[in-house]
């Protein structure tokens, strides 16, 4: 190669002279075939065999900026500067005289030069009118594009080619003739003796020959080269000179390698590794001891090393190739001068890394790099800095940043696949070559070496991967020194510098949070009319079994945000390190550019972590992917990957990484949280709920009825226009009624509009722990704990327009998610009155004998009728309670109902009994329409107990029937059992009228204002009803009734009645009759069974002291008629009449007795008046019936 | 007793899972990061020899100034044990290698050891200890 010096003339600006030398090396080898037209022979050329056809050429070196000439030039005439090309920016210094001077004062620094040229660029008109005046070396080159300025320069250096050929030629040709001195630094100053002088002659020629063998393979004639090197061998081993025998062995090697250029020949390798062994052999015999201080060969005996490994340099013969360079490497001890020293390491280190020894490249890189840091300048830090770069991937402690350049998308790809499954063996991959100890001493030396060249950023950059990689085992002071490193660095940085090294805080993935329940959204199909089925799971529970089976199955993970609506993410940071770090901001990054991300400053005390929330707002439809978070901390921004630290928390959970950042300072281990896939879509309606008059809970008491009014408002910006109500969560029962349609009429619903939804509620009992809770929670800070516990909850699944908007990405027209609400109907059950007891109470009140008994069938009709007519105070009364006079007044049975009040409120109880006549097999009994009765409202006070009766008068049933006997039967205990048929059924029915009977008492409590409600006393009720059932239900085989004769003259009207005694002072013609007056009466017996009974009937008359007063000796009354054991018939379910009369004597108050001995009494009687025997005979008693007798006015 | 040793384990992913000085030279840190750095680069040549002969052992692949790297290749999980020296007593080492293998076997033996994870065992450090003064 011909060394060509290229110099800048005159003042030329960096990157001008950088692009012209650019161009310049474009022609860095000239066929020999295109310079033949420059080329004028002017003698004999002694390059015989000059390949002026083939691919002879010349080659070129460029020496930009020029070398000092070295001392063995001689020795390889490759070492000469043979030509030198200044380069000339014509604009910058327009006076080309002086460019010309200038340019010959630099050409006389390279005396061996043979050819100068001066290349002047962009000259303007004057300069080109001053040029042809002019004649030199200086040549101007038109201002032209840059295709034409390289074609001109071809040309040039085609001239240039030729000049150099031809004073080759010339040097040659004289040397042969005339000879030369040749010397080398080798060569013994001291004054030679004569018989060495004879020596050095010989020497002499041997030398030159070399030398014209270096010339010709210069020439591009290795041919000739090959000739003149086999003389100057045999020369140099005639006269033992070693050095140039090796010298003329390594040139015919290369004249060798160019003659046969391209071919790859075993044989010519191994002729070449022959010679070449040879050529070391020769050059280290070469070595002269006395001298060994001043120069030593060795540096050519190590140059000859390298390039045969460079030779040989291949993946077959790595093991040669690298006993080579070792040896070479080893050489470098005896190399004085550090940067030979430094640059056999550098070519050492590049032959390793060719073969593919990448730690022993980097090894020797290092070397390089202490090498230039011994230097202490900033162009030498730079250059280490440089080199220690390319060190750090076989350390693996690469920046990010070149990482992202030579990208590794499948290790990417496969990690993010795997998620958390990965096995052992891939996770140990992960950590391959941790060398620790030598990283972070790498590190350390980018580091250093940065500071010193003045690169912030790469400084910054290993601080931040020094810090990040390996903080366990930097001492606190360390730390702090690379906090200090690292802000200083940010100092020299300008503001908003990005960084591809993440520094401190650790950043993982918390959490996303769910969509609040008042937001979630809800797949739809559109193929059902109740769409929101199926898609989401539905109740309050997060875990559900069958997620179960796929936990890491990303495609489970699916995320739905909604444009315009803002979203939280949560991670967690964690400065593991010794010093306060503050994060001056830090959002969350996300590359599909369709979010907006919202900036937060934490400040991280030393050694601790934090949780905190980043949020955004997503800005277009798509899928979106938060790879990690970008961090605004220590000056620089740099993007924190969740998944780096996921992999090295994987590191720390199997041992293979130091420490866990986030363990060390205090944190919870936390399941690995997978990044689920979150697609973003088209803005959705939004219902926002509100509770009239307050969300607070509300209180109720209990069987509190309330109505709440909840109002429904668009706060999204598409409407509504699909919505569905239902219920969910604990005591659904407690809703009674909600206006579903008060929202579907009000749909579509557009956003902004609001809708008032009216819902009924209920308020249930509380159980005994519930009281408890409520209680507690009531007087607690919060109603949280019963709200969540018990609280029914209102789902509404509401969704917008079917069709998208039109903007969907995707091609697909995908059905734009519904979304559901869910209104807790926050009720806080307080207990309201308490049930104490219920127990039946009998009463016997004496019925009125008065003249005008109505109908037995009419009796109910006509009192009903009563009741309806409001023609009266008293008749309003009477509706209260209604004895039958002809049936019930004797066993009376009320209801007693014991109330407890425990709360701080007054209640007002009222009862109130539906009536409702059951439609029996009895005709005579007509339907009938419900009644309700009324009772007066019982007023219990705070902290009371009250009782409430509640007459149970007319449930009972007109018929003694069979198959009542029968259901007597299963609640008796002494009757025998009968048919097993009945029994089931009629169980059922008996069942059935007790609940019937309950089911119509009702308790109503009112309180204050606006709180009413409903006592659930039901089971308390049949509890207390069960054992006398029979009692209340059954009526009495026999009727018994007395009425004043249809001849009496005075009407009276029987009105037995609770306020009996007041009747009594009502006018007389009511009910009374006159003393001293034949009094014609009735008995009437009916049978209210449905067989004959034959009996004997009796009627007695008492006094008010209860003294019979017709068969005493002492009778007060006397009687016509038959009164005692009267035979009679009384046909089923017919009454008969017995007529009689009382005389009266004494005015007073009588009561009149019927009593019937049932003859020949069947079962059913027996069973109803439970006598045990057959034998006993059956008595029936009436009830007593008061006759008043007043005096005659 | 050599001046000059440092001796590592390096499982097959190239991780250094175990690391003593065992040189009776006063112990600089700085040549001790040489040292591994020395051992690391040798990990080329390693790679390259371990697969052209059957012999585990492997005596001075690598050299750096006057310091020498030789080498033991376990069989059956390609863990090996890396010595850098700068003694000539092939014998000891060869021994040293053997007994240490010894040692690493049991490790391997312990059903709480994760193959290819860092040898804690305080036990086995003080054994290899003791073996590097015995034979070195």
């Amino acid at each position: 190669m011909i060394r060509v010096a290229v110099l800048p003339i005159g003042p030329i600006p960096p990157s001008l002279f950088r692009d012209y030398a650019s161009m310049l090396f474009l022609h860095h080898k000239i066929d020999l075939s295109t310079i033949s037209s420059f080329y004028t022979e002017h003698q004999k050329s002694p390059f015989a065999h000059q390949p002026w056809d083939s691919n002879g050429s010349l080659r070129f070196k460029f020496i930009v900026g020029g070398s000092p000439p070295s001392p063995w030039e001689d020795f390889q005439s490759n070492r000469k500067t043979l030509a030198v090309i200044g380069i000339c920016h014509c604009p910058s210094s327009p006076d080309l005289g002086l460019v010309a001077e200038q340019f010959a004062v630099a050409c006389k620094g390279y005396s061996s030069s043979l050819v100068q040229r001066c290349f002047a660029f962009a000259p303007g008109d004057s300069q080109l009118e001053d040029y042809k005046r002019k004649e030199g070396n200086l040549i101007l080159f038109p201002p032209a594009d840059r295709q034409t300025q390289e074609f001109h320069l071809l040309t040039m250096m085609q001239d240039i080619a030729a000049s150099l050929l031809m004073e080759f030629e010339k040097w040659v040709l004289q040397a042969e003739s005339g000879g030369t001195i040749l010397k080398t630094p080798l060569d013994s100053q001291a004054s030679l003796s004569s018989e060495e002088v004879i020596k050095a002659k010989k020497r002499r020629l041997g030398r030159a020959q070399k030398t014209i063998g270096d010339y010709c393979l210069l020439a591009g004639s290795p041919v000739d080269a090959n000739a003149h090197y086999s003389t100057a061998l045999e020369l140099a081993r005639l006269t033992g000179d070693y050095f140039w025998y090796a010298g003329a062995l390594e040139g015919s090697v290369c004249a060798l390698l160019v003659d046969r250029m391209g071919q790859k020949d075993p044989v010519l390798e191994e002729e070449v590794k022959f010679r070449y062994d040879s050529v070391i052999l020769h050059y280290r015999k070469s070595f002269i001891q006395d001298n060994a201080q001043r120069v030593s060969p060795v540096s050519f005996e190590l140059e000859a090393t390298l390039k045969l490994a460079r030779f040989l340099c291949r993946r077959e013969l790595a093991k040669e190739v690298a006993e080579l360079l070792t040896a070479a490497a080893d050489g470098a001890k005896s190399l004085i001068d550090a940067s030979d020293r430094l640059i056999l390491y550098v070519e050492v280190a590049r032959l390793f890394g060719t073969l593919g020894h990448h730690r022993k490249a980097a090894f020797f890189s290092r070397q390089v790099a202490q090498l230039y840091l011994q230097q202490e300048s900033r162009l030498a830090a730079i250059s280490a800095m440089q080199v220690l770069a390319m060190t750090t991937k076989a350390y693996r402690v690469q920046s990010r940043a070149s990482i992202a350049k030579s990208s590794l998308p499948n290790e990417i790809g496969s990690t993010q696949a795997d998620g958390g499954k990965m096995h052992h063996h891939s996770i140990v991959s992960l950590f391959e070559s941790q060398w620790s100890t030598i990283q972070m001493v790498v590190l350390r030396e980018i580091l250093l070496s940065a500071v010193r060249a003045g690169d912030p950023l790469a400084a910054w950059s290993a601080a931040a991967r020094l810090l990040r990689s390996y903080y366990p085992l930097i001492t606190p002071a360390g730390q702090n020194g690379l906090e200090g490193a690292l802000a200083n660095s940010a100092e020299k940085l300008p503001s908003g510098t990005r960084c591809a090294d993440p520094a401190l805080p650790f950043v993982r993935l918390h959490s996303f949070p769910l969509h609040p329940s008042q937001m979630d959204i809800v797949k739809r199909n559109p193929d059902r009319e109740d769409w929101w089925a199926g898609s989401a799971p539905s109740g309050p529970f997060i875990y559900t079994p069958f997620s179960k089976g796929e936990p890491n199955n990303s495609n489970k993970h699916e995320l739905i945000w909604v444009v315009g609506e803002p979203v939280q993410v949560l991670v967690e940071l964690a400065n593991p390190c010794g010093f306060n770090l503050m994060v001056d901001s830090i959002y969350l990054s996300v590359h599909s550019g369709n979010f907006d991300a919202f900036p937060i400053s934490v400040n991280l005390p030393p050694n601790s972590s934090k949780v905190i929330t980043l949020s955004g707002i997503p800005t277009k439809v798509g899928p979106m992917a938060i790879p990690g978070c970008l961090v605004h901390c220590f000056g620089v921004i740099t993007e924190h990957l969740f998944r780096d630290v996921d992999n090295l928390l994987l590191g720390a959970a199997q041992g293979l990484v130091i420490s866990d950042p986030f363990r060390c300072c205090g944190s919870v281990k936390l399941k690995n949280v997978v990044v689920p896939n979150i697609s973003v879509v088209p803005p959705l309606p939004l219902l926002v709920s509100h509770v009239v008059g307050g969300d607070g809970a509300l209180i109720l008491y209990e069987g509190e009825i309330r109505d709440v009014l909840i109002t429904l408002a668009n706060a999204g910006t598409v409407s509504v226009e699909q919505a569905h109500i239902s219920l969910s969560g604990k005591n659904q029962d407690s809703v009674l009624s909600f206006a579903c349609e008060a929202l579907k009429d009000a749909l579509p619903l557009k956003p902004g509009a609001e809708v008032t939804v009216p819902i009924t509620l209920k308020a249930w009992q509380l159980g005994l722990v519930d009281a408890d809770s409520a209680s507690k929670s009531l007087f607690g800070s919060t109603g949280r704990q019963a709200k969540d516990l018990s609280s029914p909850m209102l789902v509404i699944h509401y969704s917008g327009s079917l069709v998208s908007s039109g903007e969907a990405i995707t091609d697909e027209p995908a059905v734009p998610p519904g979304r559901r609400l869910v209104v807790p109907l926050n009720i806080c059950v307080l207990q309201g009155l308490s049930f104490v007891k219920a127990r039946l109470l009998s009463m016997e009140i004496p019925a009125h004998v008065g003249e005008n008994p109505p109908k037995l069938q009419n009796v109910e009709n006509g009192s009903s009728e009563d009741a309806r007519s409001p023609n009266s105070s008293e008749n309003k009364t009477d509706s209260l309670v209604r004895i039958d006079p002809y049936r019930g007044s004797w066993g009376l049975r009320f209801l007693e109902l014991e109330l407890s009040n425990p709360t701080d409120v007054v209640f007002e109880i009222s009862v109130s009994v539906q009536l409702e006549k059951p439609s029996v097999e009895d005709s005579s009994c007509g339907d009938r329409d419900t009644a309700e009765f009324g009772y007066p409202k019982t007023r219990i006070d705070r902290d009371y107990t009250a009782r409430v009766l509640i007459p149970l008068e007319h449930f009972k049933l007109p018929i003694l029937d069979g198959s009542f006997f029968v259901k007597d039967s299963q609640i008796g205990p002494t009757t025998s059992r009968s048919s097993s048929f009945s029994e089931k059924n009629a169980k059922a029915e008996l069942n059935a009228s007790i609940k019937n009977l309950i089911s119509r008492i009702k308790v109503r409590w009112q309180s204050g204002r606006n709180s009413s409600g409903e006592l659930n006393i039901k089971d308390a009720i049949q509890a207390a009803l069960q054992t006398s059932v029979m009692d209340v239900l059954l009526p009495d085989p026999l009727t018994f009734g007395f009425r004043l004769a249809e001849n009496y003259n005075r009407r009276a009207k029987l009105s037995p009645n609770k306020d009996f005694h007041n009747e009594v002072h009502s006018p007389v013609s009511k009910g009374s009759v006159l003393a001293h007056d034949m009094t014609p009466m009735e008995v009437l017996v009916r049978n209210n069974t449905k067989e004959m009974i034959r009996m004997s009937l009796s009627i007695t008359c008492r006094d008010v002291a209860g003294e019979n007063c017709i068969e005493s000796n002492k009778a007060t009354v006397l009687w016509a008629g038959v009164l005692n054991s009267v035979s009679v018939e009384v046909p089923p379910l017919r009454e008969i009449k017995h007529s009689f009369s009382l005389y009266f004597l004494v005015p007073g108050e009588y009561t009149l007795l019927a009593a019937a001995e049932i003859d020949d009494a069947n079962d059913l009687l027996r069973a109803r008046a439970r006598s045990n025997s057959p034998d006993e005979p059956i008595f029936c008693r009436g009830p007593p019936f008061h006759v008043r007798v007043i005096a005659h006015v | 007793m050599a001046s000059t040793a440092c001796f590592m384990i390096v499982s097959r992913n190239d991780i250094p899972i175990y690391e003593a000085e065992v040189g009776a030279a006063v112990k600089k840190e700085d040549a001790a990061q040489q040292h591994q750095f020395i051992l690391h680069a040798a990990l080329d040549i390693v790679q390259d020899l371990a697969w052209t002969t059957s012999a585990m052992f492997l005596k001075a692949i690598d050299r750096f100034n006057d310091l020498v790297v030789s080498v033991y290749v376990t069989a059956v999980i390609h863990t090996r044990l890396m010595l850098l020296h700068d003694s000539r007593n092939d014998d000891g080492i060869k021994s040293f290698f053997q007994e240490v293998h010894e040692l690493y076997i049991k490790i391997l033996l312990n059903p709480l050891y994760l193959p290819g994870s860092r040898i804690t065992s305080s036990h086995f450090d003080t054994k290899v200890r003791a073996l590097a003064r015995k034979y070195l």
